[in-house]
């Protein structure tokens, strides 16, 4: 306490979330990114067949429904177990849309997005305020409400009941008819991009100053709200963000099934999708995506041998224990793939 | 500055302060608050900053009853308050953490909380991983930042030896007096807060049993009976 030499430290310090690296590094990760982009978009299409990638489909739509749960437990502390409820309910409400209310397929997407974004905002602005368990409970409680209300002969003339709606469009959805969602090859291009400007989006959420008030809230909400924060609105936002994924992926599922089931809703794709991103890993981006696609692989491997539930639970263990940060997570902490990615510089965030 | 008048808390059925009452002045002297355990020191704390609601009485800052007012609404009004289990950000940077209150309050000056509190050796270690004497600073500085009116400060020396507490008073003695704020500080060090502060209140059993000079409290054998006698 008794050295008082002036230290100018903020000014020999990067600020807060900056990337860092030299001057070259930014445009060589671009190019870096841009590459696997496109190759990741056409490669597979050429060389893989459909049944492939449909799983591989399947498996990134499984990941974007992780990739919601992981931002919102890595970011804000917060469990949702209530994801299906959003990821079915966007791809119902676009089947009433264009069913009952008689929309053209683009404005019963829109309709069926803001619906769904309303009623997250609404149910978040209820239940973000609760501590990390109850809210968790209240998750799973909104989405077994929503997927029991499904089911009411009351309304199965709207939803089907246990049939579930089928989704048949005539004309175009941003420039493709069904049958190109419906084709594994052509829906793989529209899911890598949506996978990444999903990943890409909440991952600047993360760098950003946002995501700095979120982990700190996370981590000490109290010493937050005495620093003079709202505690509040920034887990509602990151509350609605999330769920902005979890709506674009349940209507690019209905758009590329044709077909809207209430299992889609259900408790089962909710938990699937937390497997899936413990598996792949929290701490980011990547990690649920290929969690969800490893997921889908898994358990078409595992349906084919009869055995799904065990071997899944079997697999469960056998990950959260090799990999307890998951599989991105287990990979980056290796000394010589981090040197590779980072040069030997060590992330820091 | 800060006004308490005929202030309770209560933790269900047991009543923590009785009827308490207390001005501090914004004149840039320490006012230190000294008991024994469970004289209700930290619950007049959270009472004034917010973070518990009294059953009865009025606190009054800057001229305005605040006492229905929330924790952030008062940090943003200028009351900054330190805890007695230090509470910082242990997943940031000393920097990271500083960096983002500050942004928040609009403060640019926050060379002048990292010299006071000499935290530039640590800026890029995380907080969980410094020694717990610095983890105090970081918490003083925590509560530094924003350039409050009103420091509320917990037992800021807890956890440190006898000199570092000493060492830090004098540190915030010389701050107070340089910014002419006024400050709270809830001490169990009795010989520092003799040494330092301008102002002193013993509490006893959720009672206010004395204010006063250092030296009128070293005097008043009230204080002497119910708290001083071994220490004094």
């Amino acid at each position: 306490m008794s050295n008082r030499t002036t230290t100018a430290a903020s000014e020999r310090v990067a600020p807060l979330g900056a990337m860092g690296g030299s001057s070259l590094r930014v445009p060589l990760t671009l190019v870096a990114v841009a590459i696997v982009v496109v190759v990741g978009a056409v490669a597979p299409t050429r060389f893989a067949g459909d049944f492939v990638l449909r799983l591989a489909n399947e498996g990134l739509l499984l990941g974007m429904l992780a990739l919601s749960v992981a931002f919102l437990m890595n970011q804000a502390g917060l469990v949702a177990l209530g994801a299906a409820s959003i990821y079915g309910g966007s791809g119902l409400l676009f089947a009433i849309a264009m069913n009952d209310w008689n929309l053209p397929p683009a404005w019963a997407l829109c309709a069926a997005f803001l619906i769904i974004v309303v009623y997250a905002t609404v149910l978040g602005a209820l239940i973000v305020r609760t501590n990390p368990l109850a809210f968790m409970m209240l998750t799973l409680a909104a989405g077994e409400m929503i997927s029991h209300a499904v089911m009411l002969e009351a309304l199965r003339d709207y939803t089907g009941g246990a049939d579930g709606l089928v989704v048949s469009f005539k004309g175009t959805v941003f420039g493709m008819e069904a049958a190109d969602f419906a084709s594994p090859a052509r829906f793989w291009v529209v899911m890598w991009v949506a996978a990444w400007l999903s990943g890409l989006a909440l991952w600047a959420v993360g760098r950003s100053r946002l995501g700095a008030i979120l982990r700190a809230v996370r981590e000490n909400e109290e010493r937050m709200r005495f620093s003079g924060f709202d505690t509040y609105l920034p887990r509602l936002i990151a509350y609605v963000l999330v769920n902005i994924v979890a709506a674009v992926a349940g209507l690019l599922h209905v758009l590329n099934a044709g077909f809207v089931s209430p299992e889609s809703l259900g408790i089962s794709v909710s938990t699937n999708s937390l497997v899936a991103a413990l598996m792949g890993g929290i701490a980011g981006s990547v990690g649920p995506l290929l969690g969800g696609v490893i997921f889908s692989f898994a358990q078409d491997e595992f349906g084919a041998r009869g055995l799904t539930q065990l071997l899944t639970g079997i697999a469960i263990v056998v990950f959260i224990v090799v990999f307890p940060r998951g599989v991105v997570g287990g990979l980056s902490s290796m000394a010589w793939l981090r040197k590779l990615a980072f040069g030997g510089r060590r992330e820091t965030s | 500055m800060l006004k308490i008048e005929n202030l309770s808390v209560s933790y269900g059925s047991v009543r923590a302060l009785s009827d308490v009452d207390l001005e501090v002045l914004g004149d840039g002297i320490l006012h230190g608050v000294i008991g024994p355990n469970g004289a209700g020191k930290s619950t007049l704390l959270d009472a004034v900053c917010g973070r518990r609601r009294p059953v009865a009485g009025t606190v009054h800052y800057r001229n305005e009853d605040i006492t229905r007012r929330s924790v952030a609404w008062r940090r943003r009004q200028g009351m900054a308050r330190s805890f007695q289990r230090t509470s910082v950000f242990q997943e940031l940077t000393v920097h990271e953490q500083l960096h983002l209150v500050a942004q928040h309050l609009g403060d640019n000056r926050l060379d002048d909380v990292i010299e006071v509190m000499d935290l530039a050796g640590y800026l890029h270690q995380k907080a969980g991983r410094i020694a717990y004497g610095v983890q105090r600073r970081v918490d003083v500085a925590l509560a530094l930042i924003g350039r409050p009116h009103l420091l509320l400060l917990d037992e800021p020396g807890a956890g440190l030896s006898a000199a570092e507490t000493l060492h830090l008073f004098e540190h915030l003695r010389d701050l107070v007096r340089e910014r002419k704020i006024a400050a709270v500080v809830v001490e169990h060090d009795v010989d520092a807060v003799f040494a330092c502060c301008g102002k002193v209140t013993v509490l006893d059993l959720g009672r206010h049993l004395a204010t006063g000079t250092p030296q009128e409290i070293r005097a008043d054998h009230r204080v002497v009976a119910a708290y001083l006698g071994t220490a004094a």
